[in-house]
């Protein structure tokens, strides 16, 4: 059954009528419930389609990934100018790169707060986290002139920790939802622009169909994001059914809610915790785990890594995670696409070969 | 630690390794020899201190050779907090300067191939390729590295080196103590230098059991002193490039930088720098300069092209052109205000977290400012380097604001600064040819 997501540019103009204020946020972590305590609505921006390369081109170099340069595109573009502000967390070396670019030479209209997520999962990392957090919100009251208190905040937090769990169970009942690849991650996805309200309640009315098992050749996907999207429709064509992913901007976005009733705190727990992650520094064996552990709950019999060009964090990790999956009889393949181009014949090629190797 | 890798230590290194080594050094030093490669016609005669400076190196390298079971090993990056390890008796080896050397001696294709063949990408850094090639392969042009007890990475040079010792940890098995320091994109915040602190105080057990003792807090503070001793000298040595001619060109610092990089907290590295800047004081009190004929002089923006620092020296010294000033060797310079010995912990966490790596592009493009004016500059060269992310974005708004403020050419070269295979030979020697024709219109 299709579902109805309200398009991404009426969401925001809703916003706006309602008076309430938008932040761009680039990849992949951040305090969802930290921007709403302050009636700001997040928008995530992973790298726009049909952006004019050349303006980001112009400031960044090739070697550059997609991701990064067509956000300074859209930016250049004044695409972001409806943005209240620009949200950018320490998520690599290019997105470090362009939020300093942005700070100290473009200077667009918008306010640009850095987030800095520290590489681990120790206590002091924790400690520290909550102090950043309390620092942005030190920014974001300077900027909106509120101060929500403990209880807006754990208010907040409550939905989003909702969001957070439907989210979880969307893949859990993955299988039985009656949705197709592409409707699937268009829903999942909705979350990067819908307010936890209206994302709470597409997922309520999804979960509560329950379908016929769909057919398919089950795979886990892994990367930064599944765009072009079409990727998906490609594998459904090719009799593949995605059960559960280790995307950046999804399936290591599974938060679980932190423990501590202190909001900076909690909200601090959760990042932390969340599921392990190159760009937060999780240990290569943790992701081998993770993944090893989702594929024997999903039955998955393959895994495809796919890779935006030039993504360091992910393609450091990649001959240990394939190694150490073969070793558990898990067969991969890796494929890198450059996000602004449709997807080469080669690439469709490629994954059916594999399907068609996982078939037999 | 075994007695028989002690006794092949010390028959090896201390018995017979380093006393062959300083022969070596003296009779260098008592019947010097140009290479007839040397272009004497543009160039100086090399320095003096040359010859200590390949004994230094190699005295580095040949106790690496046979520190496993010796002495605990730790691997840490570039701008590593060290003087703890330093403290507690580890040897210690830089992964980035052994891809340096790979580098300079035409090994990286090889080491890196090895990785590659091992399924890493060539879009990830040359040093971390020639460096997994080197522990895939056993090969090195060193002889053999000892594998490490202990690994420790800091994140203020980049995040790569996180991902890379990530692999390394996992290959060797051994404990990975984490500096992470937040970038600092306006103002150091005082939770982040806190939060750097911390990770220094607890870092400190888990090296004390991979040392095998007791941290001695004397000692460290001993070793403070001699890393800002080091440290100050070598910004004084830099800062002799505001003389005309410079004594020292960009090329040779590269060479004798390789001290305060990896050398630092020991007292042979403050007497190899203090020894070098005599060297350089005699050099301008006889008007020597580096290159004979200096006419021109410029800055040098980020690494170094490790396996062409000869062609550049040779090109540039043709045309009267001496690179005085680079914003890759004042970084090991520039944070010697921060050492201080009373604090330790606090101090290093400061130190640490200062890099201009660790900073945001406005403070590259005001370091760079300040150079073009203090060194009385006539152009920039910014080499854009596919291997090194954080140090390379932002340099063609930096150019461009350079060019427009000071009415100088700059020159932004794409290369590698490891891997030959991503420099295009004939691109950058028309584009090189034509900026120095812009350098004397």
């Amino acid at each position: 059954m299709p579902i109805n997501i309200p398009q991404r540019k009426a969401v925001i103009q809703d916003i706006k009528s309602r008076g309430g204020m938008v932040a761009a946020v680039l990849p992949i972590h951040y305090p969802r419930a930290l921007l709403r305590a302050f009636n700001i609505f997040p928008v995530e921006v992973w790298g726009p389609p049909r952006v004019d390369v050349s303006l980001g081109g112009s400031q960044l170099q090739s070697y550059v990934c997609a991701i990064v340069q067509n956000a300074l595109s859209f930016i250049k573009m004044g695409a972001l100018e409806i943005a209240d502000l620009i949200l950018i967390p320490h998520t690599c070396d290019s997105l470090q790169g362009l939020t300093s670019l942005l700070i100290d030479m473009v200077k667009p209209p918008s306010p640009v707060f850095p987030l800095y997520l520290p590489r681990g999962r120790r206590e002091e990392d924790v400690i520290f986290l909550a102090e950043e957090l309390q620092s942005l919100y030190a920014g974001l009251a300077e900027l909106t002139g509120r101060r929500p208190t403990d209880a807006e905040l754990l208010a907040a937090i409550a939905r989003e920790e909702l969001c957070d769990q439907l989210s979880g169970r969307l893949y859990e009942q993955r299988q039985t939802l009656g949705l197709g690849n592409l409707d699937f991650y268009r829903l999942l996805r909705s979350r990067e622009y819908l307010p936890a309200e209206e994302f709470a309640a597409l997922a309520e009315s999804a979960l509560a169909v329950e379908a016929a098992p769909l057919p398919g050749t089950p795979l886990l996907l892994s990367g930064i994001l599944p765009e072009p999207m079409m990727v998906l429709d490609l594998i459904e064509e090719m009799k593949g059914l995605v059960v559960a992913d280790d995307f950046a901007g999804c399936g290591r976005r599974l938060y679980r809610p932190g423990l501590s009733p202190e909001p900076f705190r909690r909200l601090a727990e959760s990042l932390v915790a969340a599921p392990p992650d190159p760009t937060r520094g999780n240990a290569i064996g943790d992701r081998v785990q993770f993944l090893v552990e989702m594929a024997a709950k999903t039955y998955a019999r393959g895994v495809i890594f796919y890779e935006v060009k030039f993504c360091e964090p992910e393609l450091f990790d990649l001959p240990e995670l394939r190694a150490a999956l073969k070793e558990r009889g898990l067969v991969s393949l890796h494929i890198e696409v450059d996000i602004n181009n449709p997807l080469p014949q080669q690439t469709a090629t490629r994954i059916g070969a594999f399907l068609e190797m996982l078939n037999h | 630690m075994t007695i028989i890798n002690s006794l092949k230590y010390y028959w090896n290194v201390k018995l017979t390794g380093q006393p062959f080594l300083a022969w070596q050094r003296r009779q260098a030093e008592s019947h010097p020899k140009i290479s007839a490669r040397w272009r004497s016609d543009i160039l100086s005669p090399p320095l003096k201190i040359a010859a200590r400076t390949r004994e230094l190196i190699s005295r580095h390298y040949l106790e690496g050779r046979y520190a496993a079971g010796h002495r605990p090993v730790a691997w840490v990056t570039s701008g590593a907090p060290v003087e703890i390890l330093q403290a507690l008796g580890f040897y210690i080896l830089y992964p980035e300067n052994h891809g340096a050397l790979c580098g300079v001696r035409g090994a990286v294709v090889e080491l890196s191939g090895a990785a590659e063949n091992a399924g890493y990408s060539t879009d990830i850094c040359s040093y971390a390729r020639t460096d997994i090639g080197s522990v895939l392969s056993g090969k090195t042009p060193v002889g053999r590295l000892p594998p490490p007890d202990l690994l420790l990475a800091c994140t203020n040079i980049c995040q790569t080196v996180l991902h890379w010792y990530r692999v390394l940890a996992r290959h060797f098995q051994v404990p990975l103590i984490l500096i992470d320091t937040p970038f600092v994109y306006s103002k150091l915040a005082e939770h982040s230098l806190e939060y750097v602190k911390i990770q220094l105080e607890n870092s400190i057990p888990a090296a004390e059991r991979a040392a095998g003792r007791k941290l001695d807090y004397r000692r460290l503070k001993e070793i403070v002193q001699l890393s800002k001793d080091a440290t100050e000298l070598w910004q004084e040595i830099i800062n002799r490039g505001h003389q005309r001619p410079a004594p020292l060109s960009v090329f040779d610092q590269f060479i004798h930088m390789a001290p305060i990089v990896e050398m630092r907290g020991q007292k042979a590295t403050v007497d190899f720098y203090a020894a070098l800047l005599k060297e350089l004081d005699e050099n301008i009190a006889n008007g020597i300069g580096a290159v004979r004929n200096e006419r021109k002089r410029l800055l040098w923006d980020n690494l170094p092209i490790w396996y062409r620092l000869r062609y550049f020296a040779e090109y540039l010294g043709e045309h009267g052109i001496c690179v005085v000033a680079s914003t890759y060797t004042n970084a090991w310079g520039e944070l010697a205000p921060f050492m201080n010995t009373q604090k330790p912990l606090a101090a290093i966490a400061r130190t640490y977290i200062s890099p201009i790596l660790n900073q945001g592009t406005g403070y590259k493009l005001a370091t760079m400012q300040r150079m073009v004016t203090e060194f009385q500059l006539d152009g920039i060269i910014l080499h854009s380097d596919r291997s090194c992310k954080p140090y390379s974005i932002g340099q063609i708004e930096q150019r461009n604001r350079l060019i427009q403020e000071f009415d100088i050419p700059a020159l932004l070269l794409e290369a590698d600064h490891d891997d030959p295979r991503a420099y295009a030979e004939a691109q950058v020697a028309s584009r090189l040819a034509a900026f120095v024709e812009m350098l004397d219109d």
